[in-house]
């Protein structure tokens, strides 16, 4: 059988564009991440039930911190699962690098703190 | 006046803080040869900005064209006057470079350092119950003074006592990371902690800069699986599905039992025309102790191998591939 020049080059185009559309379909479907390899059960687990809680606590957590609001969904997307949890768990308490300098009341409140439990003075103490 | 006072007592919580601290960090880790990085570019921070300072030095210092003050908005937390960890590990993806915390022993991040590689460090230089949180950058070290050299805050290099630099960090929970470009590794050997970071940057990395990740891990850990089923989940998103099944099949050869290369060798192969091999590769694989969504992607992979291979043929090609 002979196939002219453009009946040849149709069919090539169909041909590649049919293997694409396969292609499209199948990528969306079950490959899976690498990070479902290296995390461990409980994580997962936490991840399929917790995801969408720690999201929404995320958030509005960093909108009560003074984070500006258009800046929050942007921060809030990068986020793994596994960083939405340990967010949402201390966001509050967690080490924040800020200046380093230890504050002159800070100081202040220490010495005290140490004196008065080393005894030496005694003005916490209810009476 | 004032200021002078301030000092002083600023020095005498530190003297107390030291006498405190005695116990913890004892014996330096100063030995090998004074390094200093002296590339490393700066960027002095604005009050209480020290977390954006100190990863755009980081970042910056890789390559990744970035600025303090672009990095403020995506890291600092008003209320909190600072920035938090998790944000800065999260933040260098977005810069296509991969955040790699470090185990919390001194002797790495020396090995960083010799490596050529700036480590960011948290600081506390308050005490335990009283933190005062900083983050620096550490750019060298020189054992016959006895010194840190960082980039810190307004200053464009610092240099620390050993003492006081390990107090500090000590304090702070001895919390460091690195950040690596794509196709880099660290000076530390820790395959695990590596390829964890590694899928990390997978979601938001470019399909290529995934591939020169994982790339170089299978290099540096040959027998790895996650290494080569995270460069042949690369090849599969950048279409090149020869390439990704020969990693999946690799990673099976090294442990038959990884189920996440299985059920991706058996997607590729459905992709190439195969599903009678597809159907072969996940028949008697067990779903009960799998992660939820590792589950859920091999139950719906079998079904389509199923359906396909009852109505088509595995083509010529198909013993070809591994």
């Amino acid at each position: 059988m002979k196939l002219s020049l453009w009946r040849k080059c149709a069919l090539g185009v169909l041909s590649v564009s049919l293997f694409n559309m396969g292609m499209m379909s199948a990528a969306s479907a079950a490959i899976v991440d690498t990070s479902a390899l290296v995390t461990t059960d409980r994580e997962a687990d936490l991840g399929a039930i917790h995801a969408q809680l720690a999201r929404a606590e995320v958030r509005a957590q960093m909108e009560q911190m003074g984070v500006d609001a258009a800046a929050v969904e942007q921060r809030v997307a990068r986020l793994n699962d596994r960083e939405l949890h340990q967010l949402a768990a201390d966001m509050r308490n967690a080490p924040a690098g800020g200046d380093g300098a230890l504050a002159l009341i800070g100081a202040v409140f220490v010495v005290l703190l140490i004196l008065e439990l080393t005894g030496v003075i005694d003005i916490f103490k209810k009476r | 006046m004032a200021g002078h006072a301030a000092h002083r007592t600023a020095c005498l919580a530190l003297a107390l803080s030291l006498l405190l601290a005695g116990c913890v960090a004892r014996g330096p880790v100063m030995s090998g040869k004074r390094t200093e990085l002296v590339e490393t570019p700066f960027f002095p921070q604005k009050k209480f900005q020290c977390g954006p300072a100190a990863l755009a030095t980081v970042l910056s210092g890789s390559g990744a064209p970035v600025t303090a003050d672009e990095l403020s908005s995506l890291l600092y937390v008003p209320a909190r006057r600072g920035s938090l960890q998790v944000e800065m590990l999260a933040t260098p993806r977005s810069f296509a470079r991969i955040a790699l915390p470090l185990p919390r022993t001194p002797g790495t991040l020396i090995a960083e350092l010799e490596a050529g590689r700036p480590v960011l460090v948290l600081h506390n230089y308050g005490l335990p119950f009283w933190p005062r949180w900083h983050y620096a950058v550490l750019i060298g070290y020189d054992p016959g003074k006895d010194v840190f050299v960082l980039r810190s805050g307004s200053k464009r290099r610092q240099e620390m006592r050993t003492r006081r630099f390990m107090i500090a960090w000590h304090y702070g929970g001895r919390w460091a990371m690195v950040v690596l470009r794509p196709g880099e590794t660290a000076a530390l050997d820790d395959p695990k902690s590596f390829l964890e970071a590694a899928a990390d940057f997978e979601r938001a990395a470019k399909p290529a800069d995934a591939r020169a990740t994982f790339d170089a891990a299978v290099h540096r850990w040959p027998q790895e699986p996650v290494a080569l089923v995270g460069r042949g989940t690369a090849a599969y998103r950048l279409g090149d599905l020869g390439a990704a099944a020969r990693d999946y099949a690799a990673a099976l050869l090294l442990d038959t039992t990884q189920v996440g290369a299985r059920n991706n060798l058996a997607q590729t192969m459905l992709d190439l025309g195969c599903p009678h091999r597809a159907r072969q590769l996940l028949e008697g694989v067990e779903v009960a102790g799998v992660d939820a969504p590792l589950r859920e992607a091999l139950n719906d992979t079998r079904r389509t191998a199923e359906t396909r291979a009852a109505s088509i043929q595995d083509s010529e090609s198909c013993r070809a591939i591994p």
